[in-house]
């Protein structure tokens, strides 16, 4: 672990307060938000590529048919889109990767939900619970993350740093007003 | 989530040999795999051409005999001529460039090395799908030689019909060699379409955040080009080549008139994926000579959008040309008076590319390095290609050069001296990024001085040739063409020497070449982000997406 051994410590001493099972509660959350990976086409993108192949490939479809070949045409034109459709419809389900982050005033919870469907778990007091934003030295820039119990979680690695840094104020501020609400 | 702790860096052993190279899924291994399968198949191919400059170094037939090819001299009247041989040097000299050397070198092996870095993707979209494209390619290639050294047409083995596979020829042609050279062309189209596609998705969809389109580096773009071309023009040349196989086989007649069928019909779908093929070859070579130009001039290239947008136009005019390769099968006047304007129309993005880069270098502080002398040996000798081809587009003076040594000086200097050109530029300008260690320079420069003399000394004199009238295709030729064909050989033999040494300066930098450190070893100026990686880059890179101040310099 690379956090210093006075927070193991201490998170370890507060172990039952944290834990990985789901959590179902009624009460809406305080302050959520939802983290998931780039993708950098569009709806409106992805269209007009499509667009562009389909018109592209219908066009010599005309001697084709002429020779009475248009089956050739066909296969392998139909073939040609439909593996592009395909790769980007697929490409844009592997982005589909979630991280959900939902605070009440005595409990943070975070779900990361995987493409397998399977979905990892862990929540925590937030009172007991500490962001962390490491400038440099993690193995991303503003490598940010979640401590408590005996466990330390990254959140939003996929995210840019900026994005990253944003999340970190974001979550402070929503921490600190729950404790003026408390208060 | 994932635990923070697992993230430590070397949390995985480095596969072995057989996993590494024989079942890798990482782009960088993949595109190395590419370029040492294109080298390869690239040797035998230039040999082809080494034995077909000994035939034609002097008049008569010395080498290729029906008593056997020979190696040395055959004395006058111990040599019947064998032109079933001679064509199938020919043929295979052009199905093996054009499918399996210069396409997988520049589009599979730099563009997968280099377009997910560009991009700062972590690998390309389907890494799984991209070791299927290389191995398919292998296996189109194993099945190409193989149709050279299977029995064919007139008793002997490989077939001569050209590289265009061209019916009533190739549909007479005997044996069983043509049907391997159909699908050695068709395995090796799947491969360039599954190739495409994972192009496409990766450069559409897997660009770092705020990397836009008009802020992609202009090799990326020249890849997504490359990969649209191949998508779109890929499943003609597969419905001609299967109708091709159909008539050969099972008697359908769609290329044969004594069945209704239209031998013509062929060359229109051929050349309609033929003509976008050619520029699918020299497009990624844009693409590199941009970044090698910018880098070594240390200055920004110049006028970024006008060259993205001369390739997506360079790309949109390939399949609107492409029956100026067939001005004297017949077409009409008013068709060709179209061709040949179309064709004309192409030499305007081009030439905003070529006064693109001069105005790079234009008040630039030129290094003339290795891969800068190869850009600008490109840049010369692309356009001299780019002006015979100004000429050869005239359908009226086409009438004269047609099948003449002229066309082939013409396709010569833009793919031989043009797109191989860039492959050497991009080996030259990239070896330390993906090798770690450096070519020697003298060395390098070199090479480029033997291959620039030589290919000029090989290709110049045929302009002579062909303006005299001397026909292509030919085993022998009347003695009044010697000179130039003797000078012509020359030439091919210093290129031959040059490519030898070429192996033997990459066989010293990969295994004694000094080791280079420095991520961005040519300077500042090359700014894109393969040069924030170390030499070579780790196993995985980006999987944490890269950032703006990273890649965007307000200038590419």
């Amino acid at each position: 672990m690379p956090t210093g051994s006075q927070n193991t410590q201490r998170a370890a001493s507060n172990a039952a307060l944290c834990s990985y099972t789901p959590v179902e509660r009624a009460d809406p959350p305080h302050w959520e938000t939802t983290l998931w990976p780039h993708r950098s086409l569009g709806a409106v993108g992805f269209r007009n590529v499509m667009i562009i192949a389909a018109c592209g490939l219908i066009l010599p479809a005309i001697p084709f048919m002429l020779a009475g070949a248009g089956i050739f045409w066909l296969a392998f034109a139909a073939l040609a889109l439909g593996l592009l459709w395909l790769a980007i419809v697929q490409n844009n389900r592997q982005g589909k990767l979630r991280e959900h982050v939902s605070l009440w005033p005595d409990q943070i919870a975070v779900e990361r939900h995987e493409l397998n469907g399977e979905v990892k778990r862990w929540s925590c007091n937030p009172y007991w619970m500490r962001s962390a934003l490491k400038k440099s030295g993690g193995p991303v820039k503003n490598y940010l993350t979640l401590i408590g119990a005996d466990r330390e979680i990254e959140l939003g690695a996929f995210l840019t740093p900026e994005e990253r840094s944003a999340l970190y104020q974001e979550i402070e501020t929503a921490i600190r007003n729950l404790g003026q609400s408390r208060a | 989530m994932a635990n923070a702790a697992t993230h430590d860096q070397d949390d995985h052993a480095r596969p072995g040999f057989f996993t590494r190279w024989f079942m890798s899924t990482n782009h960088k291994d993949i595109g190395i795999l590419y370029l040492f399968t294109a080298a390869a198949v690239g040797f035998i191919s230039v040999a082809l051409t080494v034995y077909m400059r000994m035939e034609l170094m002097n008049p008569g037939v010395q080498y290729m005999c029906e008593e056997g090819a020979r190696l040395t001299a055959a004395a006058v009247g111990e040599c019947t001529p064998n032109g079933h041989l001679w064509n199938v040097m020919i043929t295979y000299h052009g199905i093996l460039m054009m499918f399996f050397v210069v396409i997988p070198a520049l589009f599979g092996g730099f563009g997968n090395y280099f377009m997910p870095l560009m991009i700062g993707a972590p690998d390309m979209a389907f890494p799984r799908l991209n070791n299927l494209s290389y191995w398919l390619y292998v296996c189109g290639t194993a099945l190409g030689v193989a149709s050279l050294l299977a029995p064919g047409g007139n008793g002997q083995l490989g077939s001569g019909v050209g590289w265009i596979l061209v019916p009533p020829l190739a549909t007479i042609e005997g044996g069983y060699s043509m049907d391997l050279a159909i699908f050695a062309v068709h395995v090796s189209g799947a491969s360039s379409i599954l190739g495409a596609i994972n192009m496409i998705t990766t450069f559409l969809n897997m660009r770092a955040p705020g990397m836009t389109l008009h802020k992609t580096p202009l090799f990326a773009w020249s890849i997504f080009v490359t990969a649209f071309l191949i998508l779109l023009s890929l499943p003609v040349l597969a419905g001609a080549i299967t109708m091709l196989l159909t008539d050969r086989n099972f008697g359908t007649t769609f290329f044969d008139p004594s069945g209704g069928g239209d031998p013509i019909l062929y060359q229109h779908l051929l050349w309609f994926f033929g003509h976008p093929e050619v520029y699918m070859i020299i497009v990624p070579g844009f693409g590199i000579i941009s970044h090698v130009i910018s880098t070594f001039s240390k200055k920004p290239i110049f006028g970024y959008l006008p060259m993205v947008y001369a390739m997506v136009s360079i790309g949109v005019l390939g399949f609107v040309v492409w029956a100026h390769h067939m001005y004297t099968v017949g077409l009409s006047t008013t068709q060709q008076s179209y061709f040949m304007l179309a064709t004309m129309v192409i030499a305007v993005p081009t030439g905003i590319k070529v006064f693109s880069w001069i105005a790079t270098m234009w008040g630039g502080s030129i290094e003339f390095k290795t891969p800068m002398l190869w850009a600008t040996g490109f840049l010369f000798l692309f356009t001299v290609g780019g002006v015979t081809g100004v000429v050869l587009s005239q359908a009226a003076l086409d009438r004269g050069y047609h099948d003449t040594y002229y066309v082939v000086a013409h396709f010569h200097y833009v793919m031989s001296l043009g797109a191989v050109f860039c492959i050497f530029a991009g080996i030259y300008y990239w070896i330390g990024k993906m090798s770690g260690r450096q070519y020697p320079e003298w060395a390098g420069k070199t090479h480029f001085w033997m291959m620039f003399i030589g290919a000029n000394i090989t290709f110049f004199p045929q302009h002579f040739l062909g303006r005299n009238g001397m026909p292509r295709r030919y085993l022998d030729y009347p003695e009044q063409f010697a000179l130039w064909n003797y000078v012509s050989s020359i030439g091919a033999f210093i290129s031959f020497a040059s490519f030898i040494f070429f192996i033997g300066v990459m066989v010293y930098t990969l295994r004694w070449g000094k080791k280079i450190e420095e991520k961005a070893y040519w300077g500042e100026h090359a700014d894109t982000l393969e040069w924030t990686l170390s030499n070579p880059p780790p196993e995985h890179t980006f999987e944490q997406l890269p950032t703006p101040d990273m890649w965007d310099k307000g200038k590419h």
